[in-house]
C-alpha cells in the first residue's frame, strides 16, 4: 500500500497511454471525490487558515474579531504549556513508533508462512488495532490501576512490585506509550507481513545458495526491499499517533499535572473547551507545518531509496 | 557438531512459539479481563486483590444496555455510518484514482495531488470539527447519519485516491491496451480489466476503512444529537463528571468491539493479501 | 410556527390583561417570542382598554383563557439537553410520557457525555442556532450566559422557587447574568467528609473540626491508632481537578481582583496549597493515584476512616450491604474551614433563542419540583436542591447519619468562577505540585501566568462578586 511517492519516478520509464479522447470519463471519474474533499475539508481547511491570523475567542463574539498578524503564532509559541505539550508528544510517539516498527517487524516475521498455526495467531495479534481507542484507553485504565488493576497484580507473580502508574509523571508517560503499542504494533506487522510475502521467494534462494544466513538474508535482500513500505509505515504511524486524543484522554487525561498532556490535547482545550478559534487554529496549523515537513521528507527518502 | 544441530534447532523452535504465545496473551489478557467485566457485579470491581473471574456471572449490564431500545438504534447507526462510507469511500476513491493515474498529469502535477491528500488525511480534526459543524447546520444536516458519514468520507476518500493510485500506477500498461483495441471505453477498463488484478488492494482499503468510521468519535460527537448517536458516543458517556461507571461501560465497550472482532477474524486474510498488492516490487 | 407564536402572544397577552405581568415585562417577553415592535405596540393600544379592568366580566374572560392555557401549548415541540449518566436522562426519560400526555408538548430528550454536553451547549448558545430549548448547564457555560433567557418574570409570574435550599437559589447555586436569574438548580451536591463512627470512638477522637488544621489534627491522631492497613483519609487525588476542592475548602480569600482579573492572595493561597499537600500524606500509600471511584471502593471496604468526596455518589453504594462493609458505621461530618464548600449543581435553562420559551418553562417545572427531588434522590441518588427533601421525616428515618449535615453543607457552598481554561490551569498545575515538580509558591506563580492570559466572563465577575470572592 505505502509506495506513493514513487508513482512520479515510476512514469518516466512507462510508456504513455494516449487517452486523449478518453479524458471526459476520466474527469467525470474524478468530479465525486473532488467535490467532497472540497466541501467537507477544503472549506474547513481554508477557513482555518483564515482563523489563524484571526482573533476570535466564540465565546467572547459570533464573528472573528480581526486581523491579527502572526500574534496567535507568537503567542502559541510562547506558551510554556505547548512547549511542555510538544516536548511529551515528541516522547510519546517517538518512542511508541520506534518500538512498534521493532516489534512489528519482529512479529511479523515470526509469523511467516501460511500454515494455520501462523494464521491463527496473525489473526489474534492484529485484534488491538479493531478495538475504538477510546474504549482501549479505559480498559487500560482498568488494568495499570494502581491499587486493583491486573497488571502489577500480574507482575506480583513474577516478583516484581509494580509502579503506580498513572501517578507518576515517568509512569504515566509509559502508560500512554505501551497503550499505542498494544494497539498500533499489529498494523506494522500487517503491512510487513504483506511486504516480506510480496517478495518472490527466488531471491531469498538464491542469497542461501549464496551461502548467507537467515539474519544476513534479510538485512541483504529484505530490508532494502522493505525500506520504502517501512517509511511510509513510520511516517503513517508517526502522524497518526501524533494526532491520537481519544485514548490520551480516556487513559490519563493529560496528568498528572501535565506529565501527559500532549499536543493534540492542547489544541482540543484551546479550540473546544476555550472555543479560542483562533490560536487553535494557529496550533493546528504549526503541527501541520511539521507534518508537512515529515511527509516531505519519508516522499524524498521514498524516492532515493527507490531508485538506489 | 552433528548432535549439537537438533538441539539447536529445538530450542529455537521452543523460543519462537513461547515469544508468539507471550504476544497472543499480551492481547488477549486485557481483551478477557474486559469481557470478564462486563459480567461481573458491581461491588467485585476495584477490589483487592482484583477480582479476575466472577464470583458470579451478571447479565445486568447488558441488560441494562439492551433494556433501553435506543441502544439497538445507535447499534443500526454505527453500522449505517460504517458501512455508507466504507462503501461510498471505495467507489469514489477508486474512480478518482483511475481518473488521476490515467489523465495523463505531469509527474509534479501528481506529486502534487498526492501530498495534498496527505496533508488533507493529517489535518488535526479538532481545529476543522467546530467549521464544519457551522457548515452543516447551513445544510440543515445536523443529527442526521449523513452529516457523520459525509465528514468521514472527508477523511476516508483522500485515503482510498492515495491508496488505489499507488496500485493502479503499478500496473502494466499492457494490461489495458488490449482492451483499448477492443474499443472498451475507461469504465468498462476499469471493471473487467483492472479492478479484478487489484480487487485485494480494494479489500484491505475497505477493511481499515471500516474500521476507522466504527470507531470515530470526534466528528460523530459534534453531529450527532439524539436520532445520529454512535457507539463510540455511547461509550464516552460512562465517564462522568462524578466518576467511572465500569460495569456498563465494559459491558457497552464488548457490545461495540464484538462486531469489528468478528469481521477482523474473517476478513485478515485479505487484509495482509491486498496490501501485499504494489507493497514491495521484486 | 406562526401557530405557537401566536400562541405564546395570547398566553402573554393574557397575563397583561390580568395583571399578572407588567408592559416592561410584557415587551420583554413578545419579543423573545419573536414578535415585531410595530405588532407589540398594536397589542398594547388594544389592552389599554382593558388594562384596568373595570369590567367584571374581563375579569372572568381573561380567568378563562388562563385555564386554556396549558392546552394552547399543546402541539409545540421542545429540545431539552442532559448529561448521559443514567441518573438525570434516565429521569428525564421516564418524566416524558406524562408530561406529554398532561400537556400535548413533545419533549424530545439529547443525552450527552459530560464535556461533549458542554462543548454543544456552548455552541449552541453561542452560533445562535436554538436547537435545544432547555439546557442542563453549570457554571461551565459562564461565557455563553449572555444567550439565556432571563427567567424572574417566569419564576415570579408563577411562584417558583418555593423550598429551594437559601444557597442554591442564590448565584452559585443557580445560574445568572446581568443580575438576572437565567437557571433554575435540579441536582446539587456539596463536598463533605464522611467519617466511620467506629473507628473514631475506638481511637477516641470526635470529628468537630471546624478547621482543616482540627481536621489533620484528628488523622495524626487516627494515624497512630488505626491497623496498618487503615488510612486516616483517603480523596481521589488521582482525579486531577477534583483536588481544587480541598484547595478552596481551605482558602479563604478573594480570587478575582478588583481590575476584574483571576488571581489569589499569595500568603493565603500557599497556605491553603500546603494543607492539599498534607491531606495526601495521612492517605493510603497509593493515595496519589486513586481516582473517584477507587477512593470510594476504599472507604466502601472499610481500609479509610474518613473520605474526603462527592456524597451522593457513594452514598447509596455505602448503606447497601452488596457493596459496603460499611453500612451503619458511618456519618457525614462538616466540611472544615476557613474556605467554602465546592458545590456541583446543575441548572435547567432556556436559551434566548427557543421558539419555545413557554413550553420549554413547562418542562422546566415538570422536572424541577420537591416531588422530583425526593423522587430522583431515592430513585437515582441525583442530589435534590429541596429543603424537603432532608427534612422528609421518612428519609431522615434512614438518612439521620448523613441527612441533616447534607443540607447544612448545601447551606454553605458556593459556586467556582473559573472558566475551564481557568481551572484546568488551577487543577494541572496543582497536579503538578502534587508530583513534586513545584512548591506552593512556584504553583501560585504558574497559575498568575496563565490566567493573565485570560479574560473573567462577565457572568463570573457578577458571581465573584455576589459571592465575596471578588476583591474591592
Amino acid at each position: 500500500m505505502e509506495r506513493t511517492a514513487s508513482i512520479a519516478s515510476q512514469r518516466h520509464s512507462r510508456r504513455r497511454l494516449r487517452l486523449s479522447h478518453d479524458w471526459a470519463w476520466l474527469l467525470a471519474f474524478v468530479i465525486p471525490a473532488f467535490l467532497v474533499v472540497v466541501v467537507v475539508q477544503f472549506y474547513p481547511l481554508a477557513y482555518s487558515l483564515f482563523l489563524s491570523v484571526q482573533d476570535w475567542t466564540l465565546t467572547k463574539s459570533q464573528q472573528p474579531e480581526g486581523f491579527v498578524g502572526l500574534t496567535n503564532f507568537t503567542k502559541v509559541l510562547g506558551d510554556s504549556v505547548f512547549r511542555r505539550a510538544v516536548r511529551n508528544s515528541l516522547y510519546i510517539s517517538g518512542g511508541a513508533v520506534g518500538v512498534e516498527l521493532f516489534l512489528g517487524i519482529s512479529l511479523a516475521y515470526l509469523t511467516l508462512g501460511s500454515r494455520w498455526s501462523m494464521r491463527v495467531v496473525r489473526t489474534i495479534l492484529i485484534l488491538p488495532m479493531v478495538i475504538a481507542p477510546v474504549a482501549a484507553g479505559t480498559m487500560w485504565r482498568m488494568l495499570l490501576n494502581s491499587r486493583a488493576g491486573l497488571f502489577n497484580y500480574l507482575l506480583n507473580f513474577v516478583g516484581i512490585q509494580g509502579p503506580k502508574w498513572l501517578a507518576s509523571p515517568d509512569w504515566a508517560l509509559v502508560a500512554v506509550i505501551l497503550l499505542d503499542i498494544w494497539q498500533w504494533t499489529p498494523f506494522v506487522l500487517v503491512v510487513v507481513a504483506a511486504g516480506a510475502a510480496g517478495i518472490p521467494d527466488e531471491l531469498l534462494e538464491s542469497a542461501a545458495i549464496d551461502g548467507a544466513s537467515r539474519w544476513q538474508a534479510f538485512q541483504k535482500v529484505e530490508l532494502p526491499l522493505l525500506t520504502p513500505v517501512l517509511l511510509l509505515t513510520a511516517m503513517f504511524r508517526l502522524l497518526e499517533s501524533l494526532l491520537s486524543l481519544d485514548s490520551v484522554y480516556s487513559l490519563t487525561f493529560g496528568g498528572p499535572g501535565y506529565a501527559t498532556y500532549t499536543l493534540t490535547f492542547f489544541i482540543y482545550t484551546l479550540g473546544l473547551q476555550n472555543f479560542n478559534f483562533g490560536r487553535a487554529a494557529a496550533a493546528s496549523w504549526l503541527f501541520m507545518a511539521v507534518a508537512a515537513g515529515v511527509i516531505a521528507l519519508v516522499f524524498w527518502l521514498h524516492r532515493r531509496s527507490d531508485i538506489s | 557438531m552433528n548432535l549439537r544441530l537438533p538441539l539447536r534447532r529445538y530450542a529455537l523452535h521452543g523460543l519462537h512459539a513461547f515469544a508468539l504465545i507471550v504476544a497472543c496473551l499480551v492481547v488477549i489478557i486485557p481483551l478477557g479481563f474486559l469481557a470478564l467485566n462486563s459480567v461481573k457485579l458491581e461491588r467485585e470491581f476495584l477490589t483487592i486483590p482484583p477480582t479476575i473471574f466472577p464470583s458470579q456471572i451478571t447479565f445486568e449490564h447488558y441488560q441494562r444496555a439492551f433494556g433501553d431500545p435506543k441502544t439497538v438504534r445507535f447499534f443500526t447507526n454505527s453500522l449505517i455510518v460504517a458501512g455508507t462510507t466504507t462503501a461510498v469511500s471505495i467507489v469514489c476513491g477508486m474512480l478518482a484514482a483511475y481518473g488521476l493515474a490515467r489523465l495523463g498529469l505531469p509527474a509534479w502535477g501528481l506529486s502534487f495531488v498526492v501530498f495534498i491528500f496527505l496533508f488533507i488525511r493529517f489535518y488535526p480534526r479538532i481545529t476543522t470539527v467546530i467549521p464544519y459543524f457551522l457548515l452543516m447546520r447551513q445544510f440543515d444536516l445536523l443529527d442526521t447519519v449523513w452529516a457523520i458519514i459525509l465528514g468521514h468520507l472527508g477523511i476516508t476518500i483522500p485515503f482510498v485516491t492515495w491508496l488505489m493510485l499507488v496500485l493502479f500506477n503499478d500496473l502494466p500498461p499492457e494490461l489495458e491496451e488490449a482492451g483499448m483495441l477492443d474499443g472498451c471505453n475507461p469504465w468498462q477498463r476499469l471493471w473487467h480489466i483492472v479492478l479484478p488484478v487489484t480487487a485485494p488492494g480494494v479489500a484491505s482499503a475497505a477493511i481499515l476503512i471500516a474500521f476507522l468510521s466504527w470507531n470515530e468519535f470526534l466528528i460523530a460527537a459534534s453531529i450527532a444529537r439524539r436520532q445520529a448517536v454512535v457507539l463510540s458516543i455511547v461509550v464516552a458517556g460512562f465517564v462522568t463528571d462524578k466518576g467511572i461507571y465500569w460495569g456498563p461501560m465494559s459491558a457497552m465497550s464488548v457490545v461495540m468491539i464484538a462486531p469489528m472482532l468478528i469481521f477482523a477474524l474473517f476478513v485478515q486474510r485479505y487484509l495482509i493479501r491486498g496490501l501485499m498488492l504494489g507493497a514491495v516490487k521484486g | 410556527m406562526r401557530s405557537e407564536r401566536n400562541n405564546a402572544v395570547r398566553v402573554v397577552t393574557d397575563d397583561l390583561r390580568q395583571g399578572r405581568i407588567t408592559r416592561r415585562q410584557f415587551m420583554g417577553r413578545m419579543v423573545a417570542a419573536g414578535v415585531g415592535l410595530s405588532a407589540i405596540n398594536a397589542i398594547l393600544a388594544a389592552c389599554a382598554a382593558v388594562e384596568a379592568p373595570a369590567d367584571p366580566s374581563a375579569v372572568s374572560t381573561g380567568s378563562q383563557d388562563a385555564a386554556a392555557e396549558a392546552p394552547s401549548l399543546a402541539g409545540s415541540e421542545i429540545t431539552a439537553t442532559y448529561m448521559q449518566s443514567g441518573t438525570y436522562d434516565v429521569a428525564a426519560e421516564t418524566l416524558k410520557p406524562t408530561f406529554e400526555s398532561d400537556t400535548g408538548i413533545t419533549v424530545n430528550l439529547v443525552a450527552a457525555p459530560f464535556t461533549v454536553l458542554v462543548q454543544r451547549n456552548i455552541t449552541d448558545l453561542t452560533t445562535q442556532t436554538g436547537e435545544f430549548d432547555v439546557m442542563s448547564l453549570s457554571l461551565w457555560e459562564a461565557s455563553a450566559f449572555q444567550h439565556l433567557q432571563p427567567l424572574d418574570d417566569l419564576v415570579a409570574r408563577d411562584g417558583f422557587g418555593e423550598d429551594y435550599i437559601p444557597a442554591l437559589w442564590a448565584p452559585g447555586g443557580s445560574v445568572f447574568y446581568g443580575g438576572q436569574r437565567v437557571g433554575v438548580p435540579y441536582s446539587a451536591d456539596a463536598y463533605g467528609v464522611l467519617y466511620r463512627s467506629d473507628l473514631f470512638e475506638e481511637a477516641g477522637v470526635t470529628a468537630d473540626w471546624e478547621t482543616w488544621d482540627d481536621l489533620l489534627a484528628v488523622a495524626e491522631t487516627l494515624k497512630g491508632k488505626l491497623p496498618d492497613n487503615v488510612a486516616p483519609i483517603v480523596f481521589s487525588f488521582g482525579a486531577p481537578e477534583q483536588s481544587t476542592a480541598i484547595f478552596y475548602g481551605a482558602y479563604p480569600g478573594t480570587y478575582v481582583t478588583a481590575e476584574n482579573t483571576w488571581a489569589v492572595e499569595r500568603d493565603l493561597g500557599a497556605k491553603a496549597l500546603e494543607v492539599v499537600q498534607r491531606v495526601a500524606d495521612y492517605g493510603p500509600s497509593d493515595a496519589l493515584a486513586l481516582s473517584i471511584d477507587e477512593a470510594n471502593a476504599v472507604f466502601l471496604q472499610g481500609k479509610a476512616a474518613m473520605i474526603i468526596c462527592w456524597p451522593s455518589f457513594i452514598r447509596a453504594a455505602a448503606d447497601n450491604p452488596e457493596q459496603s462493609a460499611v453500612v451503619g458505621k458511618w456519618q457525614m461530618g462538616s466540611f472544615p474551614g476557613p474556605g467554602f464548600i465546592f458545590l456541583s449543581a446543575w441548572n435547567l435553562a432556556i436559551s434566548k433563542y427557543s421558539k419555545n420559551i413557554e413550553a420549554a418553562w413547562e418542562w422546566i417545572k415538570a422536572y424541577t419540583n420537591p416531588q422530583n427531588g425526593k423522587d430522583f434522590m431515592t430513585t437515582y441518588g441525583i442530589g435534590s436542591p429541596f429543603a424537603s427533601t432532608y427534612e422528609d421525616a421518612e428519609l431522615l428515618q434512614m438518612h439521620s447519619h448523613d441527612f441533616p449535615q447534607q443540607k447544612a453543607n448545601l447551606n454553605r457552598t458556593k459556586g467556582v468562577a473559573l472558566t475551564f481554561a481557568a481551572f484546568e490551569i488551577q487543577f494541572r498545575n496543582m497536579g503538578e505540585m502534587m508530583t513534586g515538580a513545584l512548591t506552593p509558591t512556584e504553583v501560585i506563580e504558574r497559575w498568575h501566568e496563565g490566567w493573565a492570559e485570560l479574560t473573567v466572563p462577565q457572568a463570573l465577575i457578577e458571581l465573584a462578586e455576589a459571592q465575596g470572592q471578588k476583591a474591592s
